[in-house]
């Protein structure tokens, strides 16, 4: 007989609501300058190839940035797509298979991430 | 002098094996009854196998929680004016979130037996719970008097919820808001029952518990609190502090 | 036990999204989850078609002419506005989570959604006058 009375269900903790919180924080910064970068700095609104690249190497922190914002929005979006489910009251086995499928979401995510970082870095034409 | 209203009761009825049905009846009520008056009546004067659970008609026993037009009231402090009107309908159903047992009773077993792991009080000493005037006194003075505690364990804040809604494992607000009021310093081994995925992290500060508890616990605040004692021992065990 | 008699069924999960007496923190759930479910559909669509920098200028600027049409921009307005309402309401769920502001947690919400609302504004007259 399944009771949390007896058996408390690990997998949340106080850490991995603290990674939640802390990334959420450091995502609403960076969103912010996000939304103006994408939509004020164009003078046609959203960036075109050139004026992305023509940013990337005015700020050379910028890339660098967004690979932190990459890892921050996808630990952030998977700890929370963990969330809603937990509170579905998966079943433990169906809790190590999520878990396995998340972490290779976000690790195929990043690592796609920087790979296209460094693509498009790569295609700078010289200075 | 006393006003007399019409009020139809459209009762929530469910006996084993049976489908679930909804039953009307007609009473004259005066505005100023309680929606429990009704359910009594309806008992006494129409149907005698209509269930339900109610005791002390004053907010202490915790016994006769239900929906009330859809919203979960203890029905012994809900004045009929103050959920319908002449002519009105009050429709009553079983809380939620709980299996029926009959009509209007649910099964809470389990709720209870959390609340006694989560060691839950029904006196506190004052000290440990300011009254509504907010006096707080200093612990363990040698006077200390004792009261009764908020929690009259009606279960409202557990229907309430959105979560146990659909996560029946979530330990829920009442419990929650018990471990708070104990607090982790006195009972550690508590910790590891409510730093857990049933456990306080599953809240989403709907504060739909605090909203229809009748009995000033605020479990929402608590369950906030809880976390804050979570967080700290926590990150104090990570540095090896006590 | 409850837990082997209830099942997970669609209308509990329905009820998530019910606004019942439509309280303040009712709303801010059920905003939270929405745009949170919404924001990270957006996300993983975002990256994937991000792919195109990497095809080079002619392939992203192509795909940047297309969402350029008032349909596209108005989706993006929406995740705009998710953003800024998941990301204020983040910030009234954590203050409360360290003990400040609950007995307020009504006007966090409401002077927090306001500022959630002004911003769009803001960025949404930029995104369709430019």
């Amino acid at each position: 007989m399944q009771n949390s009375n007896t058996l408390p269900k690990p997998g949340e903790s106080t850490w991995l609501w603290l990674i939640k919180i802390i990334t959420g924080v450091l995502i609403i910064g960076i969103l912010v300058l996000h939304f103006i970068v994408n939509h004020y700095l164009g003078p046609e609104g959203l960036l075109t190839f050139d004026e992305i690249l023509q940013y990337y190497r005015n700020y050379p922190i910028v890339p660098i940035m967004e690979g932190f914002f990459l890892v921050f929005v996808v630990s952030h979006s998977l700890i929370g797509v963990r969330s809603i489910i937990l509170d579905l009251n998966p079943s433990r086995q169906f809790l190590r298979v999520l878990d396995v499928i998340l972490v290779v979401i976000g690790v195929v995510s990043i690592v796609y991430g920087i790979w296209l970082l460094g693509a498009i870095l790569a295609q700078a034409p010289p200075a | 002098m006393s006003e007399t209203w019409t009020i139809k009761y459209v009762i929530y009825r469910e006996k084993k094996g049976q489908e679930p049905k909804f039953e009307e009846f007609s009473l004259e009520m005066r505005p100023e009854e309680y929606v429990l008056d009704g359910v009594e009546k309806i008992w006494a004067y129409h149907d005698r196998s209509l269930t339900f659970q109610h005791a002390c008609h004053h907010s202490t026993c915790g016994a006769c929680g239900m929906l009330v037009n859809g919203v979960e009231k203890l029905t012994c402090i809900t004045k009929i004016k103050d959920v319908t009107e002449n002519g009105g309908v009050v429709r009553i159903e079983p809380m939620r979130n709980f299996p029926v047992v009959s009509d209007l009773v649910v099964d809470m077993s389990t709720f209870f037996s959390r609340m006694e792991t989560a060691k839950a009080r029904q006196v506190v000493s004052l000290s440990e719970s300011p009254t509504d005037s907010g006096i707080k006194r200093e612990p363990n003075a040698a006077d200390d008097l004792y009261r009764l505690s908020d929690c009259i364990e009606c279960g409202l804040c557990i229907s309430a919820c959105p979560i146990t809604a659909t996560n029946p494992e979530y330990l829920g607000p009442a419990i929650l808001a018990a471990v708070q009021l104990n607090g982790l310093d006195r009972f550690p081994e508590l910790l590891s029952w409510v730093d857990n995925a049933d456990g306080v992290w599953r809240c989403h500060s709907a504060f739909e518990c605090t909203e229809v508890c009748p009995s000033n616990v605020e479990p929402a605040w608590r369950i906030m609190d809880l976390r804050k004692q979570v967080v700290s021992r926590r990150v104090k065990n990570l540095f090896g502090m006590k | 036990m409850q837990s082997e008699t209830r099942k997970v069924t669609l209308s509990a999960i329905l009820r998530w999204f019910d606004p019942r007496k439509t309280e303040a923190g009712n709303w801010a759930f059920i905003l939270n989850r929405v745009s949170a479910i919404g924001l990270t559909i957006y996300l993983y669509l975002h990256l994937i078609i991000l792919g195109k920098l990497a095809q080079g200028p002619e392939a992203y600027d192509s795909f940047i002419d297309i969402v350029r049409d008032p349909i596209f921009v108005f989706g993006e307005f929406l995740v705009v506005a998710g953003g800024f309402i998941h990301g204020l309401n983040g910030i009234r769920v954590i203050l409360n989570s360290f003990g400040i502001g609950v007995p307020y947690q009504k006007q966090l919400f409401f002077g927090l959604m306001a500022v959630a609302v002004i911003a769009s504004v803001i960025i949404g007259i930029r995104m369709f006058t430019v």
